[in-house]
C-alpha cells in the first residue's frame, strides 16, 4: 500500500465505514453458520439429487464432473479433453433418445450493492452507490458430439439487456489418428487456461473476474485479456487421465472479434491481419493427503505463454478506419496451479505482461520514433484463490489478488504515479447447491468483494467513468446474493 | 448511503440466508455423523486390497456420493435418480452379483475384479471408465461398494480362474472352436454368425426380469469385461452372473477354451483381428466344405 | 386272513403315496394331514410351444401346459408346499440327496423341496443344452451350462429360500427349489392332499406356499395321532 495517500482519503479510516465493513463481513459469516454445513452435508442424498445436458445424456450426477459446477474436477477435465465423450462407444448422438437435446441454459437473478469511491459527478466528487435486484446475462449452451470424435460447442450468450453475441462456437476433431494427443479445435473458444475464468465460482461485479486476466497498463492501447475468448485454431492433447496436457493455438490478433473487428458486438474498430500464439502446458500428479471432498487430492501445475501483436495504426478512408496496420508485439507469461489437500483447493497464479513501447502510446504510428521517456509497459501480479468444500453441495471461497505495474508507458511520469493502475482485490464467497439433480441445478451464491485501484476506474465495479482524484485510490465494493440456476 | 439503508439491506440479506439455513436445518436431525444416510454400518471397517494399495470404505463413501450416486442410488441398489433412463440398468450392489469377474459363477468377485471394472468402465453402457480417479480413490470405492451387501462379511471371494497360456492361433484351433460353438449351442442365443439372432435371443431376460440382448459379435464392439483374448476366455468360463450368460467352466477343458476364443474372434467381422484374417483365407479355399452352424437335420445338437 | 388285510392296507397306502411326495419322516407318531383347495377362478394354464426346440417338442404328443396354477378335481391345488414353519426343533441334514431332472424341456418335478445343506443333483436328460439358472436372492445366484451328456451338477443351498429356477435358452422352463429348515414338509399331488408325518406332539405353525398365490399359515396342535389342517387359497384369473 502506498504511503502517498492521506488518512482522509481512506474510507477505512472513518469509524462508520469500518463498522459497515465489519457488519458486512459478519453478515456473510452468519450466513455460513446459519447454513449449518454439517447439517447440510447430512441432507438426504436421495432427495437431492454445468451442463445438465451432459448429465442428462450420460446419467451422471453433476458432482461427477464438477468440484462444484461450473468448476471442473479431473474426471470432468478428461471428459472435456476427450471432446465431451466418455469413450464408451455410445457417445455419438445416434445412440441418444431422440427427445434428448444437448442444450442447457444458465442465468442468475440477484440482489447486489455496488459502491465505488472517488468518482466525479457534475455536482461534485463522491462515492457512487447503487443497489437493488438485478439479472445477469444468460448463457444458452449447446455442446456435445456431432459424431464419434467430432465435438462442438455453440454458446450464444447475452448481457442482462438480452443483447446477444457468440461467446463460443467451435468444432473439434478429437483423437486424430486415434491419438488423444492430437485434437484440433476451430472457431471461437476459451483458451486452455489452467485456471478458467469461465468456469469459476464467482459472480459479483468486483469478484466475478480475475483482475489480471483483463489488466492492461494504463495508457496502453492493448486490448488483450487472458480471460477473453479468442478465435482461431488450437491443437491440444492430453494423457489418458489428463494428468499431462498441452495446447498450442494460433489465433487472430483481434481479441476474438468477428467480421474482422476487435469485438463481437457491432461498432468495434477493425482488426489487423496478424496472428497470435498461445502455448499452455500442465502436469498433474497425485500427492499424499487423501482425496477429501474436493474430489481428488491431485496437484496440477502449469505454465503458459501468449505472444501476440496489435496494430498501432490504421489504413483509413475518409477518416474511417478500415484495417489495422503497423503491428507491435506483446506477451504474457506465467505459472498457475490447482492444488488440493483433503477438502481444500488452492489456485495460485502468477503472470508477467510486457507490451511493446509503441502500444503504450495511443495514436503513435510505429514508423514514428518513440518520444522521450517512452518505455515498454509491463505489469506483474497474480492471485491466490482458495476453496473449501464441506461436501459436493457447499463450498466456501476466498481470493486475494494483486496486480502491479512494473513499467508505466512513460518513465517521466510525476512521482507517485509509478503505481498508477495498481490493483489490490480481495473477495469472499459462499455457494450452496440445494439441489444438484442431473436434470437441473441451483446454487445460492453470496459474495463480498473489495477492490482498490490506484488512479484508474475499477475493472469490474460500477463507475461514472471519471476518477475524481487520480492520485488517490479508488475503492470499489460489491455485496452480492444471487440464485444461479441452470437447466 | 445512510445507516438506515445499510441496515435494511443487511437485514434483508441476513433474512434470506437465515431462511435458507433454517430450511436445511429442519431437514435433518443427525448433526453428528457426516453422511448418515449413505451406507451400512460396515462402512467403518470394510477395506479392500489392490496390489499395494489399501482402500477404506469411509473414504469411499464420500467418493460414492460425488461420483456414483446418480445411477447406483443412495441405497446402492441401482435405483439412482437417473436409473430409469439407463439401459442396461446400473448394477445393484445389494445383491453382490457381478458380471465381470475372474471367480466362478455364484461366488463373490475379488477386489481386483471390482477395481478393474471401475477402471475400465463398461463400454456401450452409461458406466464410464473411472481411470481419472487415482488408484487410492478407486480402491476406496471398491471397499465402499462391498458394504452394500452382507455377503461380503460372511463369504470369501471365489478362487480366481487359472488361465493357462494362450495356445497358438491356428486354423485347427479355430475349427475346433467352431465345433465347440456348435456343440455347446452358443448359437441358440448368439446366432450362427454371432449376430445375436439365435432362436432363444428374443426372449432373454436378465435376473431382474429386464429384457436383455445377447452379445452381437459382428458389430465389432468391445466386450464389456475387457477386449483382450484373456478377457474373452474369462467371460464364458466364469459366466456373466445376473445375465443369461452361463458359466462353461464345467464343460470346457482349459485348452479347448482357447480354441473357442479364437473362433469367436472370427465372428467379429467389423474388428480386424488375426484370427479373422486367418479364417477368411481358409474360408475362401474350403468354405463350402464347412457344415453350417445351427440345428442339424436330426433335430438335436451334435 | 388278518395278514391279507394288513397286506391290502399296506398296498393301498403304497398306491396312495404314489400320488404324494414324502420327506423321510423322523421320529414322532403325530401327523398333519389335509387338503389344499381354492375359491374363485384360477388362471388358465396355457400350452407351451416348443417348436424352437424340436428335440423336445417331439417328446410330447400333446403340448404340456404351464404349471403356475395346477388344479385338480374338487378345486384342489397341486404343487403346494406345506411345511412346518415354527415349533419344529432343529434337524440334521439328511444324507440322502434330492434329484432334479430336465427332461423334454421340462423341470421334473416342477417344485422340488429340500433341506438346507441337502445335496441336490441336477440332470440333463435331453438332447439339447440347458443352462441351469437358479435366481436366488438370499443364496448365491449362479448360472451354469449343461450340455447333453454332461455329468449331473452337484450343489446344495445354505439358507432357506424359495428359489425360482429358469433356463435362459428355453424361456418356458420354470420351476422352484424350495429350501427349508425343517424336515417336516410335503407337496400336494393331483388330489391336493398332503400328509406331514413323524411329528412329536406339540403346537406347530404350518405354512402352505403356492408359487402364484403366496402363503397361508395356520396354528395346529398335534397329539399322538393325525391332526387336520386344510388350506384355502383365493384364486385370481391373472
Amino acid at each position: 500500500m502506498s504511503k502517498k495517500f492521506s488518512e482522509g482519503a481512506n474510507p477505512m479510516s472513518t469509524k462508520f465505514s469500518r463498522w459497515k465493513t465489519i457488519l458486512t463481513c459478519a453478515f456473510l459469516l452468519i450466513a455460513i453458520v446459519a447454513c449449518d454445513v454439517r447439517t447440510a452435508s447430512a441432507l438426504p442424498t436421495s432427495k437431492v439429487i454445468a451442463i445438465p445436458a451432459f448429465a442428462r445424456k450420460y446419467g451422471l450426477p453433476c458432482s461427477a464432473c464438477h468440484t462444484a459446477w461450473p468448476e471442473l474436477n479431473n474426471f470432468g477435465q478428461v471428459f472435456r479433453d476427450n471432446g465431451y465423450q466418455l469413450m464408451n462407444d455410445r457417445d455419438s448422438p445416434i445412440w441418444q433418445n431422440p427427445s434428448y437435446f444437448p442444450i442447457s441454459f444458465r442465468i442468475t437473478p440477484s440482489w447486489h450493492r455496488e459502491t465505488t469511491t472517488n468518482q466525479a459527478f457534475d455536482t461534485g466528487n463522491g462515492t457512487f452507490t447503487q443497489a437493488g435486484f438485478d439479472l445477469s446475462g444468460m448463457d444458452l449452451w449447446s455442446a456435445g458430439t456431432l459424431y464419434k470424435n467430432i465435438s462442438f460447442v455453440l454458446l450464444p450468450s447475452s448481457d442482462p439487456t438480452a443483447v446477444w453475441h457468440f461467446e463460443a462456437a467451435f468444432i473439434r476433431f478429437d483423437n486424430l489418428k486415434g491419438s488423444r494427443w492430437l485434437n484440433l479445435r476451430f472457431g471461437r473458444f476459451e483458451m486452455d487456461n489452467l485456471i478458467s475464468e469461465k468456469r469459476f465460482l464467482f459472480l459479483s461485479d468486483n469478484g466475478g473476474l480475475y483482475q489480471i486476466y483483463h489488466f492492461n497498463v494504463p495508457g496502453s492501447i492493448n486490448n488483450f485479456g487472458y480471460g477473453d475468448n479468442q478465435i482461431g485454431i488450437e491443437l491440444a492433447g492430453h494423457s489418458a487421465n489428463s494428468y499431462t496436457r498441452y495446447s498450442v493455438s494460433m489465433l487472430s490478433s483481434n481479441e476474438g472479434g468477428v467480421n474482422f473487428t476487435t469485438d463481437v458486438v457491432p461498432g468495434a474498430p477493425p482488426a489487423g491481419r496478424s496472428y497470435d500464439v498461445n502455448l499452455a502446458f500442465s502436469q498433474a500428479f497425485n500427492a499424499p493427503g487423501g482425496s477429501g471432498e474436493s474430489g481428488f487430492g491431485l496437484e496440477r501445475v502449469g505454465a503458459f505463454a501468449y505472444i501476440g501483436q496489435r496494430p498501432t495504426g490504421f489504413l483509413t478512408e475518409g477518416g474511417v478506419q478500415q484495417v489495422g496496420i503497423d503491428n507491435k508485439p506483446f506477451y504474457r507469461i506465467g505459472f498457475a496451479g490447482d492444488l488440493s489437500y483433503k477438502n481444500l483447493e488452492l489456485l495460485p497464479l502468477f503472470m508477467y505482461g510486457h507490451d511493446n513501447a509503441y502500444l503504450g502510446i495511443p495514436g503513435l504510428a510505429s514508423t514514428t520514433p518513440l518520444p522521450l521517456g517512452a518505455q515498454a509497459p509491463t505489469f506483474y501480479g497474480g492471485f491466490l484463490e482458495a476453496h473449501y468444500y464441506f461436501n459436493p453441495q457447499n463450498v466456501a471461497l476466498a481470493r486475494f489478488e494483486q496486480v502491479n505495474v512494473g513499467q508505466q508507458a512513460f518513465s517521466n511520469i510525476g512521482d507517485g504515479s509509478a503505481s498508477n493502475g495498481n490493483i489490490t482485490a480481495i473477495t469472499f464467497g459462499y455457494r450452496w447447491y440445494p439441489i444438484m439433480f442431473s436434470r437441473a441445478g441451483v446454487a445460492l451464491d453470496a459474495e463480498f468483494s473489495r477492490v482498490r485501484t490506484i488512479g484508474q476506474e475499477p475493472l469490474g465495479g460500477i463507475s461514472t467513468g471519471a476518477v475524481a482524484d487520480p492520485t488517490a485510490a479508488t475503492w470499489s465494493n460489491s455485496i452480492y446474493l444471487g440464485f444461479d440456476f441452470d437447466f | 448511503m445512510t445507516l438506515q439503508k445499510f441496515a435494511v439491506t443487511f437485514a434483508l440479506g441476513s433474512v434470506i440466508l437465515l431462511m435458507a439455513g433454517a430450511t436445511r436445518s429442519t431437514a435433518q436431525s443427525h448433526v453428528n455423523s457426516p453422511d448418515p444416510l449413505l451406507g451400512t454400518p460396515s462402512v467403518a471397517t470394510e477395506t479392500s486390497q489392490i496390489d499395494g494399495v489399501t482402500g477404506h470404505a469411509e473414504s469411499g463413501k464420500h467418493l460414492y456420493r460425488r461420483f456414483c450416486i446418480g445411477c447406483h442410488g443412495p441405497d446402492g441398489n441401482g435405483q439412482g435418480m437417473n436409473a430409469q433412463w439407463i439401459d442396461p440398468q446400473p448394477r445393484d450392489f445389494t445383491e453382490a452379483t457381478f458380471k465381470c469377474r475372474s471367480t466362478p459363477t455364484g461366488t463373490l468377485p475379488t477386489d481386483d475384479d471390482l477395481y478393474n471394472a471401475i477402471t475400465r468402465g463398461f463400454v456401450t453402457t452409461a458406466m464410464p471408465s473411472w481411470r481419472p480417479l487415482n488408484p487410492q480413490q478407486r480402491a476406496d470405492l471398491v471397499a465402499f461398494i462391498k458394504t452394500w451387501s452382507p455377503r461380503w462379511a460372511k463369504e470369501k471371494p471365489g478362487a480366481s480362474l487359472n488361465i493357462p497360456p494362450e495356445t497358438p492361433i491356428t486354423i485347427e484351433s479355430i475349427l475346433h472352436g467352431r465345433e465347440l460353438f456348435q456343440k455347446l449351442e452358443c448359437w441358440k442365443c448368439h446366432g450362427p454368425a454371432g449376430n445375436a439372432d439365435g432362436p432363444s435371443a428374443a426372449t432373454l431376460t436378465d435376473s431382474k426380469g429386464n429384457p436383455i440382448k445377447p452379445f452381437n459379435f459382428t458389430t465389432g464392439e468391445r466386450f464389456m469385461c475387457g477386449d483382450t483374448n484373456r478377457d474373452l476366455y474369462r467371460i464364458f468360463m466364469t459366466g456373466l452372473d445376473g445375465s443369461p450368460m452361463p458359466s462353461f467352466a464345467d464343460v470346457i477343458q482349459p485348452n479347448d477354451a482357447w480354441d473357442l476364443v479364437h473362433f469367436l474372434r472370427t465372428l467379429q467381422v467389423a474388428l480386424p483381428n488375426q484370427e479373422l484374417t486367418l479364417w477368411q483365407s481358409y474360408k475362401a479355399a474350403h468354405g463350402k466344405d464347412l457344415k453350417p452352424i445351427g440345428p442339424d437335420s436330426a433335430g438335436g445338437a451334435q | 386272513m388278518r395278514m391279507k388285510f394288513v397286506a391290502a392296507l399296506g398296498l393301498t397306502i403304497a398306491m396312495g403315496s404314489a400320488l404324494m411326495v414324502f420327506a423321510t419322516p423322523p421320529a414322532g407318531s403325530g401327523s398333519i394331514t389335509g387338503k389344499v383347495t381354492y375359491t374363485g377362478t384360477p388362471m388358465k394354464m396355457k400350452p407351451i410351444d416348443m417348436s424352437k426346440e424340436p428335440s423336445c417338442a417331439k417328446q410330447h404328443a400333446t403340448p404340456i401346459t404351464t404349471e403356475n396354477v395346477t388344479t385338480g378335481p374338487g378345486n384342489t391345488l397341486k404343487w403346494v408346499v406345506v411345511y412346518i414353519s415354527a415349533g419344529d426343533e432343529g434337524t440334521t441334514t439328511p444324507s440322502q440327496g434330492v434329484r432334479y431332472d430336465q427332461k423334454g424341456c421340462e423341470y421334473l418335478p416342477h417344485i422340488l423341496p429340500m433341506e438346507v445343506g441337502q445335496q441336490l443333483q441336477i440332470f440333463n436328460d435331453d438332447q439339447t443344452s440347458h443352462n441351469i439358472h437358479p435366481l436366488a436372492k438370499v443364496n448365491q445366484e449362479w448360472n451354469k451350462s449343461q450340455p447333453p451328456g454332461s455329468p449331473p451338477i452337484d450343489t446344495k443351498w445354505d439358507k432357506p429360500e424359495f428359489i425360482s429356477v429358469k433356463c435362459n435358452i428355453h424361456p418356458w422352463m420354470h420351476g422352484y427349489f424350495v429350501v427349508l429348515k425343517t424336515s417336516h414338509y410335503a407337496v400336494t399331488g393331483d388330489d391336493g392332499a398332503f400328509d406331514i408325518k413323524g411329528l412329536p406332539p406339540g403346537k406347530y405353525t404350518v405354512t402352505a406356499w403356492q408359487e402364484q398365490y403366496g402363503t397361508k399359515t395356520q396354528e395346529v396342535t398335534v397329539g399322538a395321532g393325525a391332526a387336520t389342517a386344510n388350506f384355502v387359497f383365493t384364486a385370481t384369473p391373472y
